[in-house]
């Protein structure tokens, strides 16, 4: 990288710098969620997408982002999706004695969620799950971008080829002849 | 230097309506030819500074786009049925920003094929629908592709393809840096006999007019460049027009009336300036760049109890024979990584199924290329048969994010009557002015050809060796991004709206051009030929206006 290769594009780094602020400490109180709901929503989203070996939506703080989101960019939808939440914690309770589906068994969640995850309150909850993961961390979620680590995405605003594996030893393009052979 | 501004009671010689891929390229040369221009845009002016990598925003917040809360539009696929407004979409969706959606196009620049113009009289009629040839050739549009790949900026290999047509000059920039998709992509298509070749892009692959070249951020489809390596209007046409003096760009200008005087010319147009207020900017000649949803739109707001059916709508054809280009897209998984998230979308393409084979059985072409999928979050949310949607499966799918691509179709879309921007009866927007509505529904063979392509595709990925392929469903559009065909050209008044210089057949001083001239869809990628008809339709404008023939 030569001096007036940063020269040429020192301006542009300077604004990704700045975009690159922001980025919330701590979470913060739920806006929209009871602890209640938030343990229960913080449930699904875990088993959208599990905590194993590499962290999932728990530790990629999900269920803050969903929060923020019907506080703000979601409000819209927010109370269609409250009333949704309620009604599935209500049925779920309803068939295990009382227990949440936070406390639930892993497996009966997983039972639980098979029976309705082709329903609009957990396709809602899969789509703000999977922003949550991967968004940008100024949305309350991908918390210290774990996200990203999942699935080994790098934002970076400068990158210089080669760009994967494949890419490496790429011999130039070859031209066809006039019959069209390499 | 500042540019040169006018009053709106001024009476310039051209007034612009879009600042975009038509608009930018009218003003520049207009201007440049030594007219006073004012291009009014809806949208903000941004720069550099304002883009961001923020997917959420740009893909789910209507981050540069038209948005359907301000801007909303209704969507139907059957013409018998009520259209009603997507839940938080619009169907049709462009960069509502100085420079258009030449800020947020993946930047795809092929140029169409001489059969693309006379495809009807090669093929024949194709019952039901609209297909026609165009009322100019290749060999007329070719000097004006050049001047856009040496004027716009387009990177690429000349002569790489066999099936290029043919060009009077080689790119002015080499292709930009293959990425592991587009050598796997030609790994597998070579081996099948076919015929890869680097991607043809607007976007600086060096040093080029002023401008970087790219820094491979891996954020163009569907964001504004932050370094203005992109050969977006926004950097390129703009700032020529606005450098002769003779040209005012005036941002947050809503335009939603043609203005007519009683022998039938425009005079102007109205607009909704930044705060709201009425105005009325003079002009000789008006020309709408407005987009292939947006100018069919102003023209039928424009009706009044001479043109009743709306402006420069004798033929009954304003906004209709709407076409979006389908495609299909397959993913693949490879051993190792490619990290795809890296650099420009596309690094190679093919061709060899770019005209349609009466053998297939039905009508269309196109072209498949290597991309990344989109972002992480897009990525993640596609899906298609059988693909595991939550659980531990989807982890794993979402893991193996840097070590998939894409090939993805682009290909045909029949001119269908029925397919259309109109006015919806009853919905308006923010600012009161009646609402988009498209009425779409995907011919047959869009699909059919989609689905072709997507069969190429696999093969291709697994001629290049992928531990796993996947196809995305194709599916009837119900949103676009391509918007093509409302207010077609043609020699007949009687059936086309414009000339084959981009005047109304209706009135004498109102040109339009944009995606809405085409006769045909192509096979995707249409901001190339959108600018380069838009360089023909400004010289012959310029020289009309020069003659006293306007």
């Amino acid at each position: 990288m030569s001096a007036s290769w940063l020269a040429m594009h020192w301006p542009a780094i300077a604004a990704a710098a700045h975009h690159a602020d922001d980025i919330p400490a701590t979470p913060v109180a739920f806006r929209t969620f009871t602890a209640a709901e938030a343990a229960d929503v913080d449930a699904i989203a875990s088993q959208i997408i599990p905590t194993g070996t590499t962290a999932g939506a728990h530790e990629a703080h999900v269920v803050y982002f969903i929060d923020q989101a019907f506080a703000t960019f979601f409000a819209a939808r927010a109370d269609e999706y409250k009333q949704a939440l309620r009604k599935f914690q209500s049925s779920f309770q309803a068939a295990h004695a009382g227990g949440t589906f936070a406390a639930a068994a892993r497996a009966d969640q997983i039972a639980c969620l098979k029976t309705l995850d082709s329903g609009e309150f957990f396709q809602t909850t899969r789509l703000l799950t999977v922003l949550g993961l991967v968004a940008s961390p100024k949305y309350g979620g991908n918390y210290q971008t774990v996200g990203w680590k999942l699935m080994g995405f790098d934002d970076q605003h400068v990158f210089q080829p080669p760009f994967g594996f494949y890419d490496r030893d790429y011999p130039g393009f070859v031209a066809y002849d006039s019959q069209g052979r390499a | 230097m500042t540019a040169r501004t006018f009053k709106p009671s001024e009476t310039v010689d051209f007034v612009v309506i879009g600042s975009g891929a038509a608009g930018g390229v009218m003003a520049r040369e207009l201007s440049g030819a030594g007219h006073s221009v004012v291009v009014l845009e809806q949208g903000p002016r941004l720069g550099p500074a304002d883009f961001e990598h923020d997917e959420l925003k740009y893909f789910f917040l209507s981050g540069i786009t038209n948005d359907p809360v301000a801007h909303p539009q209704t969507f139907r696929s059957d013409p018998s049925k009520r259209a009603m407004p997507l839940p938080g979409a619009n169907a049709l969706v462009y960069a509502r920003i100085v420079g258009g959606s030449s800020n947020h196009f993946t930047a795809n620049f092929w140029r169409f094929h001489a059969i693309d113009f006379r495809e009807r009289s090669t093929l024949g009629g194709i019952a039901g629908t609209g297909f026609a040839d165009w009322p100019i050739t290749y060999q007329e549009l070719e000097p004006y592709y050049t001047k856009v790949e040496w004027d716009v900026g387009v990177s690429g290999l000349a002569g790489a393809s066999p099936f290029d047509p043919v060009r009077s000059k080689p790119y002015p920039m080499p292709p930009l840096p293959v990425k592991s998709s587009g050598v796997l992509f030609e790994r597998g298509a070579r081996k099948l006999g076919l015929h890869p070749q680097p991607a043809p892009m607007a976007i600086n692959s060096q040093l080029y007019n002023g401008r970087p070249g790219c820094i491979h951020c891996g954020f163009c489809m569907g964001y504004g460049c932050e370094v203005r390596a992109k050969s977006s209007s926004l950097y390129t046409m703009i700032p020529d027009a606005e450098a002769t003096g003779r040209c005012e760009v005036r941002a947050e200008s809503y335009v939603f009336r043609i203005a007519m005087n009683d022998k039938g010319r425009a005079t102007g147009v109205l607009y909704f300036d930044r705060d709201k207020r009425e105005q009325m900017q003079k002009a000789r000649v008006v020309v709408v760049c407005a987009n292939g949803g947006e100018t069919p739109r102003l023209l039928l707001n424009s009706s009044s109890e001479r043109f009743p059916q709306g402006l420069a709508n004798s033929s009954g054809y304003v906004g209709k024979y709407l076409m979006f280009n389908q495609g299909g897209g397959v993913h693949a998984t490879f051993e190792h990584e490619l990290n795809e998230y890296k650099s420009v979308q596309v690094s190679r393409i093919l061709h060899d199924f770019y005209d349609s084979d009466p053998k297939r059985g039905f009508y269309g072409g196109g072209g498949i290329d290597a991309r990344i999928g989109p972002q992480p979050a897009l990525w993640a949310l596609a899906s298609g048969p059988g693909v595991p949607q939550w659980g531990d499966e989807y982890k794993a799918r979402l893991e193996s994010f840097s070590r998939s691509m894409m090939s993805t179709g682009h290909t045909t879309s029949l001119a269908v009557e029925s397919n259309s921007v109109s006015i919806d009866p009853e919905l308006k927007d923010a600012w009161g002015i009646p609402a988009i509505r498209t009425t779409y529904k995907d011919h047959p063979d869009d699909l059919s050809i989609a689905r072709f392509l997507q069969d190429r595709s696999v093969e291709i990925l697994d001629a290049a060796g992928a531990k796993k392929i996947w196809k995305e469903d194709v599916t009837e559009s119900s949103f676009a991004v391509h918007l093509l065909g409302t207010c077609r050209m043609g020699n007949d008044p009687k059936t086309s709206v414009v000339d084959k210089y981009h005047r109304t057949h209706d009135v004498k001083n109102l040109f339009l051009c944009d995606g809405s001239s085409f006769v045909t869809s192509g096979r995707g990628q249409p901001t190339m030929t959108i600018e380069a008809l838009a360089f023909r339709a400004a010289e012959h404008i310029s020289r009309f206006a020069k003659r006293n023939e306007i």
